[in-house]
């Protein structure tokens, strides 16, 4: 494991190493290795050896400065924090309205909206069985709708973050309500969450709506028309976040969202788009786990090898493009039922990771979010931990304070080998569109969730409460906050009749819009969907039309 | 629990299609025993109408996807249809996980479509031992076509010709070492080859490959057809039903040559599995002596086998006398 | 003819509903297939009429519905089809997230078991396989009529 080993001038150092190393092999006969997430073996102690600090100004550079690995703006949190922003969404338009009414009120200056999974199938909420309606997220199904959403917030000055796959029918719905209200749409500040069709495809289901090639297509129409009328808006978010839940190691993960990255650049430089006026609008999206070092060093490294990428291999000459913006998530895969509390102590590690990455911004579980849609007062707890990390134990008074540690920039030098080895073997599939066509990613992550699983069961990797220092107690799972049906009952009434006395000549008109550019190499896809949301088509229709044009989606699952 | 108050035979109600009746007579197949031989020979005079139609290949060909498509094609001609998926157990364990119904996903509101998937449970040969039963009941039970998509182990798959009336061999471009991922074995089997994924960019390498290899191996044999499709986009499924059809009404009098070397390997296969259990059992001290004559070399093992054999085939002159109690089932 | 044998049981893991995550599922598969048992293995949003398609094909003895989301709450619609397809012996369980006001509606519904997230590996396996068990039992066999 020495191979970057330093020869060190250093007087006295061999000896004090070799001494320090056989009073360390007394001590732990028999020690058996340690390896991290992605299977790096970490060692007991790290010194000069490992990192010695030569290719300073190569390997890390200054904050702001290229590769970036040690933050991606010259003053990061000290100048300016990461940005809150906690994931809302139940219920009816009006039950949503009253939520994010109250989070600005607070003080919010992002917000976001996560549609009802009825959504994310592509469905309207007549053709679901009522009782699911609403019940992990808001319903949102026409541009009325939106608007009622959004009464009294702000468009225009808000930044609003919607999980909005494609073909991003809730930014037309949004754009339609800013037309209404008179906002010019070049201050729409925002970002098309779950724009990333290839880790739909691979490992969310939830989010999977159109077939492969139709989803491409319309993600790079999207990505143009907001180049061209939403300069303030990110059409791309790439996720580097289902992939790590469905089982996929923290390296994996970003080796395979920077594959994904390159792909959707590689897709826009085809079609003629100009390289710096696109990759500036990237953004990335990724779970933080609870291997708090292994998550650091993950994120350093992927800011590294982003610069590296987007400079020598994509060819952008703008440093905003080099910057890999990220938000990050505290990762409910880690959080236990069992003991729920506990939930809190992990979400302050995984919390601490990401600010200490040099996060861009942060949503952070609510302890129940494991287990229930989080209540008001476990979200309040949830945002309080970002408080509490920022202001009283002022982790944003020093940039990268963990740069220079030899573990972590060792670490960082090993998972950056890691994920290198990840990109490349998706390069040798012929990149991330083939290999999520052909399952090669998805093998992957099954064979890394199993081997994961089996860690847990055998006791080598341990989760407090569930395989280690359980307790009595009754595994309750609380009561679940759902939407008044008689209320979803007059939401979906109102849709009805809404259907009803819409004008059906100007729906008919846009739905066959939107068929044609979809048959068309000429016209523009997402630009029809924005027209034929102002015109009253819904969301099901839309994606209904897309689906016959372009193919339905079918996501691959290996058994 | 009580059986059902007013119990149809069970042969009667599959062979009116009920879905649950054919459902029940596979898992009896899969059972084995002398319910399911009764059943077997209640059935059988019903079978020999369906169109047989085996899907085979190396992993990763898309035979699943492709199996899906055809069976849509065949709705759209009118037929019903059964399938018939076969997965591969876990020889630790002996279970296994059947997924082919993940790229199934179509037929699931058709019921034109009766899917089965099974455990090949060891059974060499990319099939299940029940295969042949497991076929009849479908046949029986009044499907026009039965698709059988076997295991795709790549190993003496040679048993599909006696199940399957037309062989269709899928392959796929850039599967490990070009067209080799094909065994010589399942090249003369196939009725026709398909190249399916045949929009990546070695699919024609792959069929030229295939055309020479078959005109080394098949030398004045009928044409076997080489087609292109790419199922997850249904294209060359209507040129693949239309290559199985003029494959099926080629040669009528094959059918009901298949049909006897079919029913012979049944009883052949029977007959070894009959008298391998009587032998593992028998505890007769004559048999006894034989055993150690044969273990201190006195004799060899050929020579004892036969000899055990006829011994416990003995007594029993062919024909076989038709049992009195079939009579009862007529009406 | 073929021998007579156990028959490994047969377990159906699926998803009804809306939602799309199968982590949970692959993994109590695997744990099936391991125990010896046959899993019939779908991809998610499968709607109810399908699965009572499926499990009467299949011929499946116990169908394991997984759900993170809310889609337990349509679980009592399912079992009612599966009673009125004559599938009243086929033993189902429900693993994920089912608040506990609501595992009442689904035992009431016939529902035999809810795992939590973390049930351990043996708990749903010798659960399942006593279900399987209890279904094959219970099941109605008329095939013995049809013997000559």
């Amino acid at each position: 494991m020495n191979q970057a080993a330093v020869q060190l001038p250093l007087p006295g150092f061999e000896q004090a190493s070799g001494q320090w190393r056989s009073d360390y092999s007394r001590q732990v006969a028999g020690e058996k290795p340690v390896r991290n997430r992605s299977g790096i073996e970490v060692q007991p102690l790290y010194s000069p050896r490992d990192w010695a600090g030569e290719r300073y100004l190569d390997d890390l550079g200054f904050p702001g400065q290229y590769p970036f690995t040690r933050g991606i703006y010259p003053s990061m949190h000290r100048g300016r924090t990461w940005t809150q922003r906690q994931l809302i969404g139940l219920g009816t338009p009006q039950d949503y309205n009253v939520r994010v009414r109250r989070i600005i009120d607070a003080g919010a200056t992002a917000i976001s909206l996560l549609p009802c999974c009825s959504g994310f199938r592509g469905i309207d909420c007549d053709e679901v069985d009522p009782v699911l309606l609403g019940t992990c997220g808001t319903v949102v199904n026409t541009t009325d709708h939106m608007d009622a959403a959004l009464d009294g917030v702000p468009l225009g000055t808000i930044s609003t973050a919607m999980n909005d796959p494609s073909p991003f029918t809730l930014l037309a719905f949004t754009l339609g309500v800013a037309r209404r209200r008179g906002i010019d749409w070049r201050s729409i500040t925002g970002t098309s969450n779950q724009s990333d069709y290839i880790s739909h495809f691979i490992a969310n289901h939830q989010f999977y709506r159109l077939s492969l090639p139709g989803s491409r297509r319309v993600l790079l129409d999207h990505i143009e028309f907001c180049r061209r009328a939403l300069p303030n808006w990110n059409p791309l978010s790439v996720v580097g976040q289902h992939m790590q839940q469905a089982g996929a190691t923290p390296a994996e993960t970003m080796g395979f969202t920077l594959s994904s990255a390159i792909q959707y650049a590689q897709d826009c430089i085809e079609r003629g788009m100009d390289v710096d006026d696109v990759l500036r609008r990237f953004t990335f999206f990724f779970d933080i786990s609870i291997s708090f070092f292994e998550e650091i060093a993950k994120f350093r490294a992927g800011r590294r090898i982003w610069a590296r990428i987007a400079r020598e291999r994509l060819g952008a000459k703008d440093p905003a493009c080099w910057r890999f913006k990220f938000h990050g998530q505290t990762s409910g895969v880690d959080l236990t039922q069992q003991q729920p509390l506990n939930n809190i102590a992990r979400v302050s590690v995984q919390a601490m990771a990401g600010i200490l990455s040099g996060l861009q911004s942060m949503h952070t579980d609510a302890y129940d979010e494991a287990i229930a849609c989080p209540s008001e007062e476990t979200a309040r707890i949830a945002v309080a931990t970002q408080n509490i990390l920022r202001d009283e134990a002022q982790l944003c008074a020093v940039i990268d304070p963990l740069g220079g540690s030899y573990y972590v920039e060792r670490l960082t030098d090993q998972m950056e080998a890691e994920i290198e080895a990840v990109i490349a073997r998706i390069d040798a599939a012929g990149g991330m569109y083939k290999a999520a066509e052909v399952g090669l990613v998805q093998t992957m992550i099954g064979e890394s969730a199993l081997a994961f699983q089996e860690q847990l069961e055998t006791g080598e990797r341990k989760i407090v409460g569930v395989n280690c220092y359980q307790v009595e107690e009754d595994p309750t799972i609380p009561p679940a906050e759902r939407p008044d049906p008689a209320a979803m009952e007059r939401h979906v009434e109102r849709f009805k009749a809404f259907k009803r006395e819409r004008s059906q000549d100007a729906v008919a008109r846009a739905l066959d819009a939107l068929a044609r550019a979809a048959n068309s190499e000429r016209e523009n896809v997402f630009e029809k969907v924005v027209e034929a949301a102002e015109a009253g088509v819904t969301h099901g229709e839309m994606v209904g039309c897309l689906r016959r044009e372009l193919g339905f989606g079918h996501p691959l699952i290996i058994a | 629990m009580a059986p059902s108050p007013s119990p149809i035979p069970l042969a009667q109600r599959l062979r009116a299609g009920d879905p649950r009746a054919v459902a029940r007579a596979i898992s009896l197949m899969e059972e084995g025993g002398s319910a399911a031989a009764a059943l077997h020979a209640a059935i059988l005079p019903a079978t020999g109408r369906a169109l047989t139609i085996g899907f085979t290949g190396p992993p990763g060909a898309g035979k699943s996807t492709l199996v899906d498509a055809f069976v849509a094609e065949l709705r759209k001609s009118g037929r019903t249809v059964g399938v018939v998926a076969v997965d591969p157990s876990s020889p630790l364990s002996g279970g296994a996980v059947l997924g082919d119904r993940i790229r199934m996903g179509r037929h699931t509101d058709d019921p034109g479509v009766f899917i089965r998937s099974i455990a090949s449970r060891g059974h060499l040969g990319g099939l299940s031992r029940s295969i042949h039963h497991v076929v009849d009941v479908l046949d029986a039970a009044g499907r026009d076509a039965i698709v059988i998509e076997t295991v795709g182990a790549g190993q003496s798959e040679v048993e599909i010709v006696d199940v399957a009336a037309v062989r269709i061999v899928v392959n796929a471009p850039g599967l490990g070492d070009d067209v080799q991922a094909i065994k010589a074995g399942i090249l003369e089997i196939a009725s026709i080859l398909v190249v399916n994924k045949a929009d990546l960019p070695l699919a024609p390498r792959t069929v030229r490959q295939l055309k020479a290899m078959l005109s080394l191996r098949r030398e004045g044999e009928a044409d076997v057809p080489v087609l292109e499709t790419i199922a997850s986009e249904d294209r060359g499924v209507a040129e693949l039903l239309a290559a199985v059809d003029a494959c099926a009404t080629l040669r009528p009098e094959d059918a009901a040559a298949r049909r006897r070397t079919r029913i012979r390997r049944l009883v052949a296969e029977g007959a070894a599995g009959e008298m391998r259990r009587r032998i593992l059992a028998w505890d007769d001290a004559a048999f006894l002596e034989t055993l150690a004559r044969a273990a201190r070399g006195e004799i060899d093992i050929d020579t004892a086998a036969r000899a055990a054999m006829e011994a416990q085939a003995g007594g029993v002159p062919l024909p076989v006398a038709v049992p009195q109690k079939a009579d009862r089932r007529a009406g | 003819m073929i021998h007579a044998g156990t028959r490994p049981l047969r377990v159906l893991v699926t998803k009804i509903g809306l939602d799309g995550h199968d982590r949970g599922s692959r993994i109590v598969a695997a744990y099936l297939r391991d125990a010896g048992m046959e899993v019939i293995y779908t991809p998610p949003w499968q709607t109810i009429p399908g699965v009572v398609k499926l499990a009467t094909e299949e011929d499946v003895d116990v169908i394991g519905i997984s759900s993170l989301a809310t889609d337990h709450l349509i679980v009592p619609k399912m079992m009612e089809a599966l009673r009125a397809a004559g599938l009243g012996h086929v033993g189902v369980v429900v693993g994920g997230i089912v608040p506990e006001a609501e595992q009442s509606a689904l035992a009431a519904a016939g529902v035999s078991r809810v795992f939590g997230p973390g049930a351990a590996r043996e708990e749903i396996v010798e659960c399942v396989t006593a279900l399987g068990q209890k279904s094959r039992a219970e099941r109605v066999d008329d095939y013995s009529e049809a013997n000559p």
